[in-house]
């Protein structure tokens, strides 16, 4: 252990005095500063910013005059996606969705106002994110600064002499491991500090930072193996630097922008066109849900005519134009969650194939994991347009049933009257709030991707023990 | 000419270069095949939607074709528009990834229409797309500082640089021979498969001229930048880590940065603003007297002044004209809302002047006319349309005529905008002028360093 520790610490020497690594680690420290700070600050400025729509949107709503049930389902109501705490940390596929959703009856809108439709083309080079700093340009400065970690002992020749003093292989590799893991914990350290804060903030969000921090050591975990690996297994250390090269620019520029190419390819989505021109024609088929006389809703008739027991329409004892105005949303509602799970699951899908190629390139399966806790996927987006459906259907239903409770069935087919209601009813509605995926299914989300970052971490540190073991043997 | 194929032998013998050579031209021709077969996509989906929509508004005509007026018929038809790719398209496919280049629309309210989304996958479009730019821009520099970075010093380190320079001829003559040779090459890669890629999809010459201009401006800066690097009689290592650093640098920190720095200095939230002013003025004409409604619609529209007065009860012409109001009163905003836009486009082409690598994007991205550019481009192409489409069933509401089966064929049809591709421009030449002093550099210090050394 006194040698590991001895290597680990003349190790920690040269890179001291290595003006690369000094700088490399000073500019990665203020870039993820620099992440970090902006991060924070556009977080907080875009949940105001948020906020205060959803409060405009709110009150807009709640403020409308005297109206007829039905017109105010077709004015309509916004919501605004809430962010989530540690997106600040990953902001993930954020910029590239909606975060406006429109809903009124009989219709299901797209959530739009994304950045991505209202940046130039900068956005697509990627944003300065602590994210970012780690997984792209973290792994790069291990490279630059401990591709030599072996290759130098080789190279000047003390690599023989310290084998031959009866220093074990490993021993060297661990030491060499050790000082490189120091120097990736010195890299790591403002994204840890960051994440504590973030975790701090809300009491929710601390697992879910410890479940970060963990995937991102781990990360850097691979990388440093992967590195004094390379070392071991060249001659010279420029060799050892351009397939390093080489091996970062594949699996951390190349295959994340390859996979969702081929993932593209192999299930293709509909357009929004197409999809719109199915459902409109189911949605016809269904029949029009403000004519109580519609002859797709006979049946409907006969059965609420049968229920309360009485003969004609105006006998009830409810409006049955609300009636039928619930049976249509509750058709329709059926039909737009149908056309809506079918693209989600095809998105799933898509993923899927993406998140497979994890075990070909790390990149991906630690990009899972850290969107997934982040809270920044395509599972959180799709909860938040689930419970908007959700909080939609309820909406129109609520009104639906003050038309069929409030006002009077004769009252409401005749064309000279407004049936204004008081605005006092829907004042009343509850106000959307979006609730976040509890903490198990999280964790379960990202426990594969885990999985393969861990598989990763210890194939790599099977091979360098290997790799260790071997260089002991070819020297004596 | 002895010296050529000694030199073309040289290179084939090292096999990391031949295989950095042959690596670039997979992922060229690979990316625009990914480039093409997408534009392909996109043209079958244009034609798909074409035929679907025909049916859709054939049961529309079947449903309302006889109408004793337009109400229904305007009110129940969608109009489709599209966005065709342009023949350069495939090298850059930009926004068409996630703003629709399909989208349906009525005479309603266009403000509320226009801003719909498209479906695709958020996670997929993270990464950015696969395509010759990406190439281009990120990859091919890694090669030429692969090629490059130990142009003197792996002669040094290997012990022939005494040698080298004892022989006869020009000095720096053997340096620039060996890299532009090296350049050469590696240009190969990226050109053979562009050019088979745009002969494939029809590009017209001239955008064919000035691609290839920018694919060798990109390289020489890179090169240029490479040798200016590789000319310091410093270790491969210590080389390849400066070059790397600087793409680095160039490439990923300083663009994220400004992006950073571009959507703080120039907010976009007009966007809901409008939105959320268009929804309350729209429907905040059932709560004001409908004649009043008229009144200010025939303002904008004089041209339906003398038509009859509004019957009691409801009448489409009413319906329609207060939609129309609805966009004319948010008019401003949706101005600003994209005169906000274009400045972050505009100043993203500045930045072009400072950064090689996003000045190239930029001018790639303009001439596949898939930028922001392009996008807005397309929404004034709809925007005409419309007014066309509102114009058309307005004559059918105020004049109270009956809209038959005849009259739905007589519907307007949309065509799709011209291509708004522009030529170099001054953001063009900024990064012409920029690209080849660099050169002109790196083959200058060569002549230096060979004297020196």
């Amino acid at each position: 252990m006194k040698i590991v520790t001895r290597i680990a610490r003349e190790e920690w020497r040269i890179m001291s005095r290595n003006r690369v690594a000094m700088s490399g680690l000073l500019l990665l420290t203020l870039l993820t500063l620099m992440a970090i700070l902006s991060a924070f600050e556009h977080q907080r400025h875009t949940s105001t910013e948020r906020t205060h729509y959803q409060t405009l949107a709110n009150q807009a709503f709640e403020n409308q005059p005297d109206r007829h049930p039905h017109r105010v389902a077709h004015y309509g109501h916004f919501l605004f996606r809430p962010l989530n705490a540690l997106a600040a940390f990953d902001p993930g596929i954020d910029a590239y969705t909606g975060n406006t959703m429109f809903l009124e009856a009989h219709r299901q809108n797209s959530a739009n106002f994304g950045d991505v439709r209202q940046s130039s083309l900068l956005l697509r080079f990627g944003q300065l994110t602590p994210a970012f700093v780690l997984q792209v340009l973290a792994p790069l400065l291990l490279i630059f600064v401990g591709h030599a970690a072996i290759t130098r002992e080789r190279e000047s020749g003390t690599l023989r002499v310290l084998l031959s003093q009866g220093i074990h292989g490993h021993q060297l590799v661990i030491g060499k491991v050790i000082a490189l893991s120091g120097f990736a914990g010195l890299a790591l350290l403002p994204a840890i500090l960051a994440l504590g804060w973030l975790g701090a903030s809300t009491a929710a969000a601390w697992p879910l930072a410890l479940g970060l921090l963990i995937g991102y050591t781990l990360w850097m975990l691979i990388w440093l193996l992967a590195v004094v690996l390379a070392s071991t297994q060249f001659v010279r250390g420029r060799d050892a630097l351009l397939v390093l090269l080489a091996t970062w620019t594949v699996l951390v520029i190349l295959v994340p922008r390859w996979a969702p190419d081929i993932s593209n390819t192999l299930i293709p989505l509909p357009t929004r066109f197409e999809n719109a021109i199915h459902i409109e024609r189911d949605y016809q088929a269904l029949g029009d849900s403000h004519n109580p006389n519609d002859p797709k809703f006979k049946a409907f008739q006969a059965q609420i005519l049968k229920e309360y027991g009485v003969r004609q329409i105006k006998d009830l004892p409810v409006n049955f134009k609300g009636l039928v105005g619930m049976e249509g949303e509750r058709q329709s509602s059926e039909l737009f969650q149908r056309y809506a799970h079918a693209i989600f699951e095809q998105q799933a899908k898509q993923s899927r194939i993406v998140d497979a190629f994890g075990w070909l390139s790390p990149t991906l399966a630690l990009r899972r994991l850290s969107m997934t806790l982040s809270g920044t996927d395509l599972a959180n987006f799709r909860r938040f347009l689930e419970q908007g459906e959700n909080y939609r259907y309820d909406l129109i239903q609520r009104l639906n049933r003050l038309q069929t409770e409030e006002i009077h069935y004769g009252d409401d087919t005749n064309p000279h009257r407004e049936n204004r209601l008081s605005h006092t009813h829907w004042q009343a509605f509850p106000e959307f709030s979006y609730v976040p995926a509890p903490l198990a299914q999280t964790l379960q989300q990202a426990a594969l991707a885990s999985g393969v970052l861990l598989l990763w971490a210890l194939i790599l540190g099977c091979f360098t023990h290997m790799a260790a073991v071997r260089l002991e043997r070819n020297i004596r | 000419m002895s010296w050529l194929i000694h030199e073309i032998r040289l290179i084939m013998r090292s096999r990391l270069s031949l295989a950095s050579l042959l690596l670039l031209f997979t992922l060229s021709s690979l990316a625009v095949w990914s480039g093409l077969h997408e534009v392909q996509q996109q043209h079958q989906t244009i034609a798909h939607l074409a035929q679907l929509h025909t049916q859709d508004v054939a049961a529309v005509a079947k449903k309302y074709g006889q109408s004793p007026n337009a109400g229904n018929p305007a009110y129940y038809t969608f109009h489709n528009t599209w966005d065709t790719p342009s023949h350069t398209a495939f090298i850059a496919l930009g926004l068409r990834d996630v703003v629709p280049y399909v989208l349906r629309i009525r005479a309603l309210g266009l403000q509320a229409q226009l801003y719909e989304g498209e479906t695709f996958n958020p996670e997929l479009a993270l990464a950015g797309r696969f395509d010759f730019a990406f190439v281009l821009i990120y990859l091919a520099p890694l090669f030429i500082i692969a090629l490059l970075h130990d142009l003197v010093s792996g002669e040094k380190q290997s012990g022939r640089l005494r040698l080298l320079l004892a022989m006869p001829g020009s000095p720096g003559q053997l340096w620039r021979r060996r890299a532009l040779l090296r350049l050469g090459l590696l240009l190969w890669g990226l050109l053979i498969p562009l050019w088979v890629g745009m002969v494939i999809a029809q590009t017209p010459r001239a955008t064919v001229g000035l691609l290839s201009l920018i694919v060798l401006s990109y390289a020489a800066f890179w090169t240029g930048l490479a040798l200016l690097v590789a000319v310091r009689g410093q270790h491969s290592v210590t080389h390849a880590t400066a070059l790397m650093g600087t793409w680095v640098i160039l490439t990923l920190v300083l663009p994220t940065l400004a992006n950073m720095v571009l959507t703080r200095a120039i907010p976009v939230h007009q966007g809901v603003d409008l939105m959320l002013s268009q929804r309350q003025n729209t429907h905040g004409a059932w709560e004001i007297s409908r004649t009043e409604t008229l009144k200010k619609f025939v303002k904008s529209h004089p041209e339906w002044q003398d038509t009859a007065p509004l019957p009691p009860g409801f009448h489409w012409k009413w319906y329609f004209a207060f939609h129309q109001l609805g966009d004319e009163s948010v008019a401003p905003q949706a101005q600003v809302y994209r005169e906000n836009l274009q400045a972050r486009q505009q100043w993203t082409q500045r930045l072009g002047w400072l950064l090689p690598s996003i000045g190239a994007q930029a001018i790639l991205h303009r001439a596949a006319d898939t930028d922001l550019q392009a996008q807005l481009a397309y929404q004034d192409q709809i925007a005409t349309f419309h007014q066309t489409l509102r114009h058309f069933y307005y004559s059918y509401l105020f004049n109270e005529r009956p809209f038959g089966t005849d009259d739905f064929a007589k519907q307007p049809v949309f065509s799709p905008r011209p291509p708004t591709a522009t030529g170099l421009g001054i953001n063009g030449l900024i990064l012409l002028v920029q690209a080849w002093l660099f050169f002109a550099l790196g083959l200058w210090r060569l002549e230096k360093i060979a004297l020196k050394t």
